[in-house]
């Protein structure tokens, strides 16, 4: 019996000797989590100053970025202004629907019989390509007329060319050939009703109507 | 039964043997180059009964108006004429042929008019008298409604002209052409002599090229209604238009074929005018000319084989010939360096065009085959558009000869131009008609 007691008693105080064993690393690992926590703390701080940073950042980039924007509008607001008052609507009767005529699209000009585009003409229409890049919404239709002299289905003809010619030549200067139409009047609608060379060479011409803007 | 056909055939070969020479002697030639006309006595001609006076002298003017138009006759000056013969009026009852020999004629037509005024019909008799060979040509009547008096007058002419030249005249066609109205062109039509003048169009749009249909119940033609040049048909009895043909770009300058079924036109391919064939109420476009140049004015051939074209192919434009497929090309014009405008004779295989000398344009004829080209007109002025009549022996065609542009018809060997009248100005691109 007493033997029996004896291992009870090795086996309390083993326990025993456990427990305390363990009690002072407790006592470690409860000092340990402030330094951690400090460390914590700074990268918190840190990461919070870092966002800080880029939310001004963003907030400044937005208003730089309004700013070009509310730019840009005032100038496509101006540039709309100028188109605008370039414009004169234009109804013909008996012909469907309005187009407009702008000072910002000049004429050009051709030889007797000919489509072919000439120098002078040609620095013409790179001004014409500058403005149908500067307004990219614009949709015209080139209008290719004649000189009375000649028959009329011929001179037909010869204006479909001469808009065609027109078209190939601001196509090859990057604008895009949905934005352009093309129609020949002949000799059916004169700038100048005269009957001597000054009126003919007015009237042999390539015309810009806006169809859309 | 082989005996009784025999026979009859018989007797139809004595019948022929006995009309033809009758109908054999063509007084006239117009298709020569140069002929001579022929002196006819025009005596006035009477109102019967109570038929107002006004009426007889207005037979008379239409009359003697085709008479000149016609380009076969030079109306004997009245007032030549021997005293006795300056009086009589109407139809010589008995009609003395004798007496009219020495009145400078070769030819005599009297006769008068009577109005039934309840029903306004009116009743023309006339003769046409051979003083040569001393014989009656024709006696005949005709009557109808007052209100078709001048196609009735026109059925006489037309009557004289088939007696002496074996083949009808025009003076029962019409002619349609193009009338500038301020900014817009509208289409027209009147009668060959330019009386019964009627608008056909009236949308104040740029209307171009009417061509007549064959059968003369529509006019096809060009119109900017919609901001492009479609092709439009209108029937000529009937209110409204139809649209045929409207590819973006031009679909302009149509011709019918002889039989009516299809329409050569200009069309535009890639920004390029071409020669295309349309079905007639437009569909099937097939090209018949491939980017060579620009291509206008299509014509077809009598024959529906042949259509003539102009072309710049060559870096002026100038008359070309091709088969219905586009094949068997050939360039008749070498002469000058702008011959526009094409039109097939419907009798023949002459071309009508116009072509550019010096600062004028002018009409020529041509062959088929390129050889007897000849020049028509040579008054200052611009001569342009010809087209012929459906007998082929008259171009009507538009000059400038008197200052704004109007429509002119001459003998297809250039004889005899005169203007149609009466005439504002303005006028182009002339199509006639059948005979109605």
């Amino acid at each position: 019996m007493s033997q029996k007691r004896m291992t009870i008693l090795i086996l309390l105080v083993f326990c025993l000797g456990l427990i305390l064993a363990g009690c002072p690393k407790k006592t470690v690992v409860k000092e340990e989590p402030s330094a951690a926590a400090r460390r914590e703390e700074a990268a918190r701080i840190e990461a919070e100053r870092a966002r800080e940073a880029r939310e001004r950042e963003a907030r400044e980039r937005e208003a730089r970025e309004r700013e070009a924007r509310e730019r840009e509008a005032r100038e496509r607001e101006k540039a709309k202004e100028e188109l605008e008052k370039s414009l004169i609507a234009k109804k013909t009767p008996g012909i469907e629907g309005t187009v407009y005529e702008s000072t910002l699209l000049k004429t050009i000009h051709f030889d007797f019989d000919k489509y072919d585009i000439r120098p002078g003409d040609a620095e013409i229409l790179k001004e014409n390509a500058a403005v149908l890049k500067k307004y990219p919404n614009l949709k015209i239709q080139i209008e290719g007329h004649c000189d009375e002299r000649g028959t009329e289905a011929y001179n037909l003809a010869l204006g479909e060319r001469r808009a065609t010619s027109t078209k190939n030549y601001l196509i090859s200067l990057g604008i895009s050939p949905d934005r352009i139409t093309t129609i020949s009047y002949g000799e059916e609608r004169p700038l100048d009703p005269g009957h001597n060379e000054e009126a003919w060479a007015k009237n042999r011409r390539a015309q810009f109507v806006i169809i859309a803007k | 039964m082989l005996r009784s056909f025999l026979s009859i055939i018989i007797l139809f070969i004595i019948l022929f043997l006995l009309i033809t020479p009758s109908k054999a002697r063509v007084y006239l030639d117009i298709n020569a180059p140069s002929f001579v006309q022929l002196p006819i006595v025009l005596p006035k001609w009477k109102s019967l009964g109570k038929t107002p006076p006004s009426l007889s002298i207005k037979v008379y003017e239409i009359l003697s108006n085709d008479l000149l138009l016609s380009g076969f006759f030079r109306v004997v000056d009245y007032s030549k004429l021997p005293p006795l013969l300056r009086e009589k009026e109407g139809i010589p009852d008995p009609l003395l042929i004798s007496e009219w020999i020495h009145s400078g004629g070769e030819m005599l037509m009297v006769g008068d008019v009577s109005l039934e005024p309840d029903t306004l019909q009116v009743v023309l008799r006339y003769h046409l008298v051979d003083l040569i060979e001393q014989k009656r040509l024709v006696g005949k009547q005709i009557e109808g409604h007052l209100q078709n008096l001048r196609y009735l007058v026109h059925r006489i002419s037309d009557e004289v002209i088939f007696q002496l030249t074996g083949e009808h005249g025009m003076n029962t066609t019409k002619l349609a052409y193009v009338m500038r109205q301020g900014e817009s062109k509208e289409i027209f039509v009147a009668d060959f002599d330019g009386a019964n003048v009627k608008q056909v169009t009236k949308n104040q749009s740029i209307n171009l090229s009417p061509a007549w249909s064959p059968d003369g119940k529509k006019i096809i033609f060009t119109s900017y209604l919609k901001r492009n040049p479609d092709l439009y048909v209108m029937e000529l009895n009937k209110e409204g238009t139809l649209r045929l043909s409207f590819q973006p770009g031009l679909n302009a300058s149509p011709s019918w074929s002889p039989d009516g079924k299809k329409l050569a036109i200009m069309l535009s391919r890639e920004g390029k005018s071409e020669i295309a064939i349309l079905d007639a109420n437009g569909t099937n476009p097939r090209f018949l000319t491939k980017g060579h140049g620009n291509e206008s004015s299509p014509s077809w051939s009598p024959d529906g084989q042949w259509i003539a074209f102009c072309s710049d192919r060559s870096g002026s434009p100038q008359i070309y010939v091709m088969d219905t497929n586009g094949s068997n090309l050939r360039r008749l014009t070498y002469e000058g360096n702008y011959n526009t405008s094409p039109s097939w004779s419907p009798k023949g295989n002459r071309i009508a065009f116009c072509g550019r000398v010096g600062g004028e344009f002018h009409i020529f004829t041509i062959e088929a085959d390129g050889s007897g080209l000849r020049k028509l007109t040579s008054n200052s002025g611009h001569n342009e558009s010809p087209c012929w009549s459906p007998d082929g022996r008259y171009i009507a065609f538009s000059s400038t000869r008197t200052g704004s542009s109007k429509i002119y018809i001459m003998n297809a060997n250039g004889f005899n131009q005169r203007p149609l009248t009466p005439s504002k100005g303005g006028e182009s691109s002339p199509t006639w008609s059948p005979r109605f």
